[in-house]
C-alpha cells in the first residue's frame, strides 16, 4: 500500500495490489515441485539423444540412403490410411459437435437443464483418451480404417465441441437479438446471427484438430488400427531409422496441414 | 394500435421498472419517450414486441392481448413490427443484403432459410428497402464496413423489409455524432410520413424529440408524467419528467 499526498493537500491510498498473492503462491508452488518430484538425474544422459537422432536420420544397419529414402516413399500406403482415417474421423467427429456445442452454449439455451447434461456430455467424450476410444471402436466394427475414423471421430466430437461452444458463447449477441425481433426462431437466429461469426473460427478449428489427429494417429497402432504408428511399432528396438522416416513423413504431412490450415484461415478473415 | 392498461413490470431481481403505465399509440404517430436512464423507456419499449415480458396489466396490439401469444403467435406478431437499436445489432461479417434479407427470414420456412434460400420478391424487397434508404450502391459491401450512420440505414432498411406496421427505436442515434443523428432522424421522419409507419423511439435528446416526434411521453420511475404533443412541453415539466433542470448532454445543442 502506499499513500500519495497531492501537492494541494488532497490523500490517495493506492490499494494492495493481488498480483503480488498470486506470485508468491507461484514461488510456493515451485518449492514444493522441487521438494515433491523425486527427480533422479543418475538416468539423465543428454549426450544420448544426439546418438539417437543420428540412428534416426541417417541409414543404419548396413542400408544406404538410396533405401533410407526407398523406404520413405513406400509408406504411402500407409499415409493414404492415416490421411482416410484423419479425414473421415474430423469431418464426421466436427459436425456432430456442432449441434451439441450450441446446446452446451449459456448464452443460446439459456436453461440449465440443457446446457448442464450437454456439457456434461462432452466431457464425457474428453475424459476417454483417443486409445481407450480406438479399443472400443474396435470391439464395434472390428480393426480396420472404420475403428480409426470412429475413433478420431470420438475424439474430435470431444474437444471440438468444447471449443466451439467457448467461441459461441463470446460472440456478438446484439445481432441475434436483432433476428429475435423479426420474429426468426432460434434455429433461424442461430444460422443468420451465430453462423457467420463463428464460421471461420470453426474452419481454424477443424483444420487445428485434423492436424492434432495425424499426428495422434501415430499412437492408435499399439491398439491395433492400421497408420503410420505401424512403422514405429514394429521397428520399436531395432530399426531407428525406420522410425525416423516414418517421423519425416508425419512431420511433413503437419506441415502441409498447418501451412494449407493458415492459408485458409487467412482467407476466411 | 397500442395500448397499455396498467401495464407492469418487476424483473426477477425485484427491480420495478414499469409500475403501472396506462396509455394509446394510434396508428401513424410519432411517439418519442424520454426520461432519466433508468426510468423504464426501454421496459416500455420492448414489452411492445414481447422481447420482454411483462408482469402485470394487459398489453393490446390491434386489440389482441399479447401477454399470453407465444411460439409461433409471437414471431408472427414480432414480424409485423420492425425494430431499431442503439448499436444497429447487424451482423457485421454478412454483406449489407444479407443482412437486409434477414427481415424476411421469419416470412419463410425454417428449411430454406438455414441453406439461405429466399423466393425472387424477398430479394427484390430487400434491395428496394436499401434503395428506400438511399444505400443500395453498398448492398455488396460487408456491415462493418459502413459508418455507423450508415449502418443504422441498414437496419432501417432491414425493418422496411419486414414490411412493418410499427417501428420500435431504443436509443436510435444515440451512438451516431451530431450531423447523422440529424440524418438519421429525417429517416425516421420520412417513413413515417411516406409510408405511414407508427413510430415509437426512445430518445435521449430532448430536443431532437420534441423536434421530430408529434407525441411525446415522459416516463419517470417507472410512471408516466407527461402525455401530451410536443409543442406542450415547457420547461416546467422537463424538470417533472427529469426531476432536475436538463443536462448539456441531454441537448443534442443545434
Amino acid at each position: 500500500m502506499a499513500k500519495f499526498t497531492l501537492t494541494n493537500g488532497k490523500i490517495i491510498v493506492k490499494p494492495f495490489n493481488k498480483i503480488w498473492l498470486v506470485l508468491g503462491a507461484l514461488i510456493a508452488l515451485v518449492i514444493l515441485f522441487s521438494y515433491f518430484i523425486p527427480l533422479d538425474l543418475v538416468n539423465f544422459k543428454p549426450d544420448q539423444l544426439p546418438i539417437v537422432l543420428k540412428k534416426m536420420f541417417t541409414p543404419q544397419r548396413n542400408r544406404t540412403w538410396a533405401d533410407y529414402f526407398e523406404f520413405i516413399f513406400s509408406l504411402q500406403d500407409l499415409l493414404v490410411l492415416t490421411l482416410q482415417m484423419c479425414y473421415g474421423g474430423t469431418v464426421l467427429g466436427s459436425l456432430l459437435a456442432i449441434p451439441l456445442a450450441l446446446l452446451s452454449s449459456k448464452n443460446i439455451v439459456k436453461t440449465k437443464f440443457v446446457y448442464g447434461p450437454a456439457r456434461f456430455i462432452l466431457n464425457l467424450f474428453r475424459t476417454i483418451p483417443v486409445t481407450i476410444l480406438a479399443v472400443l471402436s474396435i470391439s464395434m466394427v472390428g480393426s480396420g480404417v472404420l475403428a480409426g475414423i470412429f475413433a478420431m471421430m470420438f475424439f474430435t466430437f470431444g474437444i471440438m465441441a468444447k471449443m466451439l461452444y467457448e467461441v459461441i458463447e463470446t460472440i456478438d449477441m446484439n445481432c441475434y437479438e436483432a433476428l429475435e425481433s423479426t420474429g426468426a426462431n432460434k434455429l433461424q437466429s442461430v444460422r443468420f446471427a451465430v453462423l457467420p461469426q463463428v464460421f471461420p473460427v470453426f474452419i481454424g478449428y477443424v483444420m487445428y484438430i485434423f492436424e492434432i489427429n495425424v499426428r495422434s494417429s501415430a499412437i492408435l497402432s499399439y491398439v491395433g488400427v492400421a497408420s503410420l504408428g505401424n512403422v514405429i511399432r514394429e521397428n520399436e528396438l531395432i530399426g531407428y531409422d525406420r522410425i525416423g522416416g516414418a517421423i519425416i513423413v508425419i512431420f511433413v504431412t503437419s506441415l502441409i496441414v498447418q501451412f494449407l490450415s493458415s492459408a485458409i484461415r487467412r482467407k476466411l478473415q | 394500435m397500442i395500448k397499455f392498461v396498467d401495464v407492469q413490470k418487476t424483473y426477477p431481481n425485484g427491480v420495478q421498472a414499469l409500475k403501472g403505465v396506462s396509455l394509446e399509440i394510434h396508428d401513424g404517430e410519432f411517439v418519442a419517450i424520454i426520461g432519466l436512464s433508468g426510468a423504464g423507456k426501454s421496459t416500455l419499449l420492448r414489452s411492445i414486441n414481447k422481447m420482454i415480458a411483462i408482469t402485470g396489466g394487459q398489453l393490446f396490439l390491434d386489440d389482441v392481448e399479447i401477454s399470453s401469444i407465444k411460439g409461433k403467435g409471437l414471431r408472427m406478431l414480432r414480424r409485423s413490427i420492425g425494430m431499431i437499436f442503439q448499436s444497429f445489432n447487424l451482423v457485421k461479417r454478412m454483406s449489407v443484403y444479407n443482412n437486409v434479407l434477414t427481415g424476411r427470414v421469419a416470412y419463410n420456412p425454417t428449411f430454406k432459410t438455414v441453406f439461405g434460400l429466399f423466393p425472387k420478391a424477398d430479394k427484390l424487397l430487400a434491395l428496394e428497402s436499401l434503395d428506400t434508404m438511399g444505400i443500395l450502391d453498398k448492398a455488396f459491401i460487408r456491415a462493418d464496413q459502413l459508418s455507423g450512420g450508415q449502418q443504422q440505414r441498414v437496419a432501417l432498411a432491414r425493418a422496411l423489409t419486414q414490411k412493418p406496421k410499427l417501428i420500435l427505436a431504443d436509443e436510435p442515434v444515440a451512438s451516431l455524432d451530431p450531423i447523422t443523428t440529424v440524418q438519421v432522424m429525417d429517416d425516421f421522419a420520412r417513413i413515417n410520413r411516406d409510408l405511414g409507419i407508427t413510430i415509437v423511439a426512445n430518445m435521449h435528446h430532448v430536443d431532437l424529440a420534441l423536434k421530430y416526434a408529434t407525441r411525446i411521453i415522459g416516463i419517470k420511475d417507472g410512471l408516466v408524467v407527461f402525455d401530451g404533443k410536443s409543442a406542450d412541453i415547457n420547461d416546467e415539466i422537463l424538470v417533472n419528467i427529469y426531476g432536475r433542470s436538463l443536462k448539456h448532454d441531454e441537448l443534442l445543442g443545434e
